[in-house]
């Protein structure tokens, strides 16, 4: 746990001061459609043996961070929350038979490679986005706005989650 | 899916998960105008409706309560009515003269109190028939409720019958479809009496006889109680005129005639019992001229 704290706490601040400074000034000049949302990957990145109810807390604590920048207190934080839920039913998905070795630290391509990586992170991503705009519009009236925001933020998304990956491969 | 289900259960993450949307829900609604606005609204919306379906279960249960005291309200509304009719009486009319206490007019004064005719009393029908040549109904109140033998039956809508046999909680009612009924009617436009019979078939007409045929009766008229059978209170409707208005074959001097009954007999549900106070002084008098015949 130690040795992986300050990676992620890099992390961190990293993908909120990139969210909040960069991405989200390309929403506001762009527009509404062009939702890009990298910082879920600090969850994603947490180590794998974190037990879910952490994963829950740190992803409602990284959304929170983002939500005072954004602002849109508890939007991004309840979206975080359900993301750290969610890792863990994907992972569960992808797991390999037998289970996970344990001797991954994380899950990024170094050590799972970039077809599982991509597949995990898209479906991942899918879930956190359809729930951050879920809550944002905050009804089900606008749910073809919603799908639709998600399918745009979701392709565009994915985009810098690769360039992320391929530029720093986190390997703790 | 199995597999993912024994995981959920297994580990506090989905009550961790639970506990933290609620809070962020709380945030959300909390500091977000828009937001805000959408669950206060929905909030209202549902709050509302759920209030209203309350109010609705709750009207329909206090329904039986309410009606039950709304009869009440309406006999002892009825009292009054049948004894406001007995007040427009002119002062000749022996009723009206009934109507003054006689034990309260004093020396010099004379004080006009007045003293109802007529007492409500509401009763349900639990049996009813109207196919037969004779016809009867069963009422849920007797003996005990102060039900006595002729006492008249009338709906809001018409007159039902007669009071004959009293249990003491359960009365037979002579239906005004018994061949042995005779209501005293009167036409309401000329105030000339008659007798309404009823000869059998259609349960919604009865025949009017004894009206003097110099007066030019139409279709339409209305027919009421004349009051004078000591039983039903004046001026309740019975129905109106209807068909061809004939010359009695039996007695060429008076008309004959169909009435449709306004209240239909085959609908008969909540009724009024009326007790007539001066029945027995009335009955009684009568009794001395019925020698002199």
């Amino acid at each position: 746990m130690n040795n992986n704290f300050f990676p992620n706490l890099w992390r961190f601040l990293g993908l909120v001061a990139v969210q909040v400074l960069l991405l989200k000034q390309l929403t506001v000049s762009v527009g509404e459609y062009f939702n890009i949302l990298l910082y879920p990957l600090f969850i994603l990145f947490l180590p794998m043996q974190l037990a879910t109810p952490y994963l829950v807390l740190m992803g409602f604590a990284v959304g929170l961070t983002v939500d005072f920048f954004y602002p849109s207190i508890g939007v991004h934080a309840s979206a975080g929350a359900f993301s750290g839920f969610f890792r863990f039913i994907v992972f569960a998905m992808f797991a390999p038979k037998g289970g996970y070795s344990g001797k991954e630290p994380i899950f990024s391509p170094a050590h799972m490679g970039w077809q599982l990586f991509l597949q995990v992170s898209a479906l991942f991503f899918l879930g956190h986005l359809f729930w951050y705009f879920s809550v944002d519009d905050f009804t089900v009236v606008y749910f073809g706005t919603v799908t639709l925001k998600t399918f745009f933020g979701w392709v565009l998304t994915m985009i810098f989650v690769w360039l992320y990956t391929a530029m720093f491969n986190p390997k703790n | 899916m199995g597999k993912i289900l024994q995981l959920l259960l297994r580990n506090g993450g989905f009550v961790t998960l639970v506990l933290v949307e609620a809070f962020c829900f709380f945030l959300i609604v909390q500091f977000n105008e828009r937001q805000n606005a959408i669950f206060t609204h929905s909030a209202g919306i549902l709050a509302g409706g759920t209030l209203e379906k309350r109010q609705q279960f709750a009207d329909y249960i206090g329904l039986r309560e309410r009606m039950d005291s709304l009869s009440k309200i309406n006999a002892r509304l009825q009292t009054d009515l049948a004894n406001a009719r007995i007040v427009k009486i002119p002062r000749r009319d022996t009723s009206y003269i009934a109507l003054f206490d006689s034990l309260n007019r004093t020396d010099s004064v004379r004080r006009k109190v007045m003293r109802p005719l007529y007492e409500y009393y509401t009763a349900t029908v639990i049996s009813n028939s109207i196919s037969s040549a004779n016809n009867w109904l069963m009422i849920n109140r007797g003996s005990k409720d102060q039900i006595t033998p002729n006492m008249a039956v009338v709906t809001n809508n018409g007159i039902v019958g007669i009071v004959r046999h009293v249990d003491p909680n359960f009365s037979m009612v002579m239906s005004v479809l018994h061949r042995q009924a005779k209501i005293s009617v009167a036409l309401s436009r000329f105030n000339s009496f008659g007798s309404l019979i009823w000869e059998g078939g259609d349960p919604n007409v009865m025949t009017l006889k004894y009206i003097p045929k110099h007066f030019a009766v139409k279709p339409g008229d209305e027919v009421v109680t004349s009051g004078f059978s000591q039983m039903f209170p004046r001026k309740i409707l019975i129905g109106h005129v209807e068909g061809d208005i004939a010359q009695d074959p039996e007695n060429p001097y008076f008309l004959v005639m169909k009435v449709r009954l306004s209240q239909d007999m085959s609908t008969v549900g909540d009724v009024y019992v009326v007790k007539n106070i001066f029945q027995p002084e009335q009955d009684s008098i009568q009794v001395k001229v019925r020698d002199e015949q």
